[in-house]
């Protein structure tokens, strides 16, 4: 009895941790039934193969379920969680590897007309033939296609499909349509081969904003009409469902497609019909066969991975990446051998809240902005990785020649402040009459103690050691400022909102714009614009609400000018009313993307000299013009 | 055995009452977090564009599309009746795929790393604590404070520890994945190799520590009942001492059953750190992303399946305990 009792024990623990287990382990191998019983028993395999992939490649070798390694280039820093679906229309794909219709375009899968190269600022022809031309009137743009360019199902890409791709945009209010319909009217076929944009016309009877226009030849992607067709009928003409349709059967006009996707790893291989090898094209395919993203935690995971050697190209903030081949002597580089290491193209900025106590005082703004120790910010949170105040003097443009060019730095060269101005900061307050009459140790405006709390999203490092010394700062010139951290889902739904909280977002730190064909008014736009001061649902910029009528006027006119001279003019108004009145201001200067490689495997990477013809942008191979470093990889012999 | 129905209607109708709780909570305290998950998706789109002012539109779209416009009480009788349907929703953050279709895939790896850490840990735990507290002496001295000082380990310095001892330093195994970074699952023995290899320091990161409570636990049980009465009387009868051990671990085993399957209970919650440090594919970080970008369907879906399985857990045990531990017995048929 008591044996029984000690086996019955067992036996209810066993059966407990069983029924934990719903059905059997994922490896188990599905045996398929015969489906009828054949007479004499044939000895079923033992495993009848069933791949975890979705669906069969296409291109899958023989026997093979490794990824050669001198074949594949594997990426890092671009894709974060599982892919949702390959569908060009769609807003949330979350396919980085493929899907990225932005001002330097991802065209490993998906093509756009022109590519934005953002060395030398022009848009080079992909699927078009020779550059775009505007008419006399400034009110529509034509380009024809390359009539070498087709699709993957060898039907040749042209005009009719550019046009429906915009009909779609606009009938099923995408993302893209409803960001450019306020500036491209329609988009016509005239033959086969040319097409005719016509932009939205002001009062003027000019473009509104041709500047926009040609951001979108080179932005967003043509899809073939056939297949956009076939979607539309599949998903009934509903909006919804024609934006969130998977799309596993997408048409497309790249060098790779898919491969194999899953939660730890996506992959695309070369389709070797790709119609860009024709000699008015690249003239050859793209040296990997797959393009490989396996799918990390966390930037610490990816940084071992690159160690390693398991990631070719890294798009993550590497912190101290120079020590990767200093100390750790691995075959890792930069597009620059020196800091800082990358070519700076967005500006994160530091906004005032103009309706905080005393923020709405220029002295105030002012003081803080010239107190910040900006070399320390670039030396600790962007480790180096961006130029200096120094190098760079801070305006409203990248650091790239081409924007630089375009103001007059002369001209406002007393007001490009470098930073850490203690005593500048100090004598401005005293100057304005803000001074400490208590004692305390803290200045006061009109009796009450200046206090302000700064902020960035929690967990974004770079940010978060900028803000530490924008806070720093405040005590050396009698301002207390503090720090708080809230997480990025709740950051983003407080700053995009007007009116900010009355606490804890005094002066809190956003992004601007990177480099594209509309820059940098677009990012100009985005900081001063009234536009969208204080507004709501607000993901454009001006968080801090300025508002200035002389510099709406100048935004609003520079995209309608052509002559260079009118256009530095402009600029450098532009600068040097932002440079008096501080809205906001830069902490650092921050790579369009972050560009580090590991030379193990592949090499002939792009780097500053490297005597390409238009120069390949560190880009990580994939964004605008980058994509024709893929052409020049070779394996490491 | 009339006893017995009372017994098991009592634990019915709590099992009941808590599940209703509990699936009100699991509804209710993901949308309380502040925060908008639409924010988070067209936050997402934000970046990289030259013209964002189709944001607003997107935002509208997710916001009607995903439902979070609607009144809280309208939302949850819709989440009630889908859930009853088997339906979990689709996810926001991976909007449109179902969440029934993200936790297929990540469940397998957490409850393939977890079930037999769980399981490997409690027993060689329970055998190394009952050894103990037999033999006493000097396998004691030693085993009681290595066990307190590794059961008392976080689990991320285990992780960490193991990490960089045999991953970085030694590189025995692999740093981080499920499976080699240049393999495509398949049915193939060099995969499942893979497979086992990338297995290994997650595994022993939570055995390890299991290990240690295990051992722990089941030495103080063993200690206690070694000096219970009935086990001096019996060896003053006579009887031999492999059968008396046989009753003391028997006795002092209960407390540690009810520890086991409530481990098993919450194990589907992943073992979040394990996963994190060797990104590890599982339901811990899942459930962390989801936390991170507010996506309330796919939050509400694991809790409900942790709450779920834990409540099971625990009513399979007091209705196993009804029928082993004869005091419950006893009590029943007075």
């Amino acid at each position: 009895m008591k044996r029984i009792m000690f086996v019955l024990s067992i036996l209810a623990v066993f059966s407990m941790l069983l029924s934990a287990c719903a059905a059997p382990a994922p490896e188990a191998p599905v045996v398929e039934e015969p489906a009828a019983v054949e007479e004499p028993v044939v000895e079923e395999p033992a495993a009848v193969e069933e791949p975890v992939v979705e669906e069969p490649a296409v291109e899958e070798p023989a026997d093979e379920t490794a990824l050669p390694r001198d074949e594949t280039l594997y990426f890092n820093g671009q894709q974060w969680g599982a892919v949702v679906c390959w569908n060009p229309y769609s807003s949330n794909c979350n396919n980085a590897m493929a899907l990225a219709q932005q001002d330097n375009a991802r065209v490993p899968m998906f093509e756009t007309p022109y590519l934005y190269n953002m060395l030398d600022g022009q848009q080079y022809p992909l699927l078009a033939d020779g550059p775009y031309e505007w008419d006399a009137d400034t009110t529509q743009v034509t380009f024809k296609l390359n009539p070498a360019a087709k699709w993957s199902d060898g039907t040749p890409v042209t005009a009719e499909d550019v046009a429906y791709t915009w009909a779609s945009h606009v009938k099923y209010n995408t993302q893209f349509g409803a960001a450019n319909k306020d500036f491209i009217d329609t988009i016509e076929a005239v033959d086969p081969q040319t097409v005719v944009v016509k932009a939205v016309l002001g009062e003027d009877g000019k473009a509104v904003n041709p500047l926009i226009v040609n951001a979108y030849l080179s932005s967003n992607y043509v899809i073939q009409k056939a297949w956009t067709e076939a979607l539309e009928a599949r998903t009934g003409g509903e909006a919804d469902a024609f934006m969130a349709d998977v799309a596993e059967d997408v048409v497309y006009s790249g060098p790779y497609t898919k491969f194999f996707s899953d939660d730890q790893k996506v992959v695309l291989v070369r389709d070797d019909n790709y119609w860009g090898q024709d000699p008015s094209m690249f003239g050859k395919l793209p040296a990997p066969k797959y393009l490989a993203h396996v799918i990390y935690k966390d930037n610490a995971a990816g940084t071992t991975a690159l160690q390693a050697g398991e990631v070719d190209v890294s798009q993550q903030f590497n912190s101290n990446v120079q020590d990767l081949w200093l100390k750790d002597n691995l075959p890792v580089s930069t597009y620059l051998p020196e800091p800082p290491y990358g070519i700076g193209a967005s500006l994160p900025t530091a906004f005032f809240n103009k309706a905080s106590y005393g923020l709405d005082q220029l002295a105030v703004r002012k003081a803080i902005a010239m107190a910040v120790d900006y070399d320390t910010i670039i030396a600790n949170a962007m480790t180096n990785q961006s130029a200096t105040f120094t190098q760079v003097p801070r305006s409203l443009m990248n650091p790239t020649p081409g924007e630089q060019a375009l103001y007059d730095q002369a001209a406002v060269a007393d007001l490009q402040f470098a930073g850490n101005d203690i005593e500048g900061a100090n004598a401005m307050l005293d100057a304005a009459g803000i001074v400490d009459t208590d004692g305390d140790g803290w200045r006061e405006f009109e009796g009450q103690n200046l206090r302000y709390v700064a902020t960035a999203p929690n967990g974004w490092s770079d940010w978060q050691a900028a803000i530490e010394v924008v806070a720093a700062a405040g005590a050396n010139i009698g301002i207390d400022i503090t720090t708080n951290y809230p997480e990025w889902s709740v950051y983003q739904t407080i700053v995009t909102n007007w009116p900010l909280p009355e606490a804890d977002f005094d002066i809190f730190m956003m992004w601007s714009d990177g480099a594209g064909p509309t820059q940098p008014w677009s990012r100009i736009r985005h900081l001063m614009s009234s536009e969208f001061a204080e507004t709501e649902n607000n993901w454009n910029g001006n968080w801090g609400g300025y508002i200035n009528p002389e510099a709406d006027a100048l935004i609003t006119a520079i995209p309608g000018m052509t002559e260079e001279a009118d256009l530095v003019d402009a600029y450098t108004d532009l600068v040097r009313i932002y440079l008096t009145d501080v809205p906001s201001f830069t902490l650092m200067y921050r790579p369009q993307s972050f560009h580090t490689v590991n030379e193990s495997v592949w090499t002939n990477f792009p780097y500053e000299g490297d005597g390409t013809n238009p120069p390949v942008p560190p880009l990580d191979m994939t964004d605008g013009w980058a994509i024709a470093g893929l052409y020049n990889l070779t394996l490491v012999k | 055995m009339k006893g017995y129905r009372k017994y098991y209607l009592n634990k019915v109708l709590w099992l009941l009452v808590t599940a209703v709780f509990a699936f009100v909570l699991n509804f209710a305290l993901p949308r309380l977090m502040p925060g908008d998950p639409v924010a988070a998706i067209v936050a997402r789109l934000a970046q990289g564009m030259s013209s964002s002012t189709g944001m607003k539109v997107v935002y509208e779209q997710y916001a009607e599309l995903f439902g979070t416009n609607k009144p809280i009480m309208q939302q949850f009788f819709l989440y009630v009746n889908n859930v009853l349907h088997g339906n979990f929703g689709a996810s926001f953050s991976q909007f449109p795929r179902p969440v029934s279709d993200i936790l297929k895939s990540a469940i397998w790896w957490t409850i393939a790393l977890q079930f037999p850490a769980i399981i490997v840990g409690w027993l060689i735990g329970n055998t190394l604590g009952a050894l103990a507290a037999y033999l006493r002496k000097g396998f004691d001295k030693v085993l009681l404070p290595v066990s307190i000082f590794v059961s008392n380990l976080p689990a991320f310095g285990m992780a960490i520890i193991l990490l960089v001892i045999f991953g970085v330093k030694l590189k025995w195994f692999p740093t981080s994945g499920g499976y080699g970074f240049d393999l495509i699952p398949e049915f193939s023995w060099r995969f499942i190799w893979s497979v086992i290899v990338h297995y290994q320091l997650p595994f022993w990161s939570i055995v390890l520590i299991a290990i240690g409570g295990q051992a722990i636990g089941m030495r103080s049980m063993s200690i206690y009942e070694l000096n219970a009465d009935y086990v001096k009387y019996s060896r003053f009868l006579g009887i031999k001492d492999r059968k008396i051990i046989g009753y003391v671990f028997r006795n002092a085993m209960l407390p540690q059953i009810t520890g086991l399957a409530l481990s098993i209970g919450t194990m589907v919650g992943g073992a979040l750190v394990a996963e994190i440090i060797f990104s590890y594919p599982g339901l811990g970080t899942t459930l962390l992303t989801a936390i991170m970008g507010q996506d309330y369907p796919l939050i509400s879906a694991v809790t409900l399946l942790i709450t779920v399985m834990v409540l099971l857990a625990n009513f399979l045990i007091e209705i196993i305990y009804g029928l082993i531990d004869p005091r419950i017995k006893a009590a029943q048929s007075d």
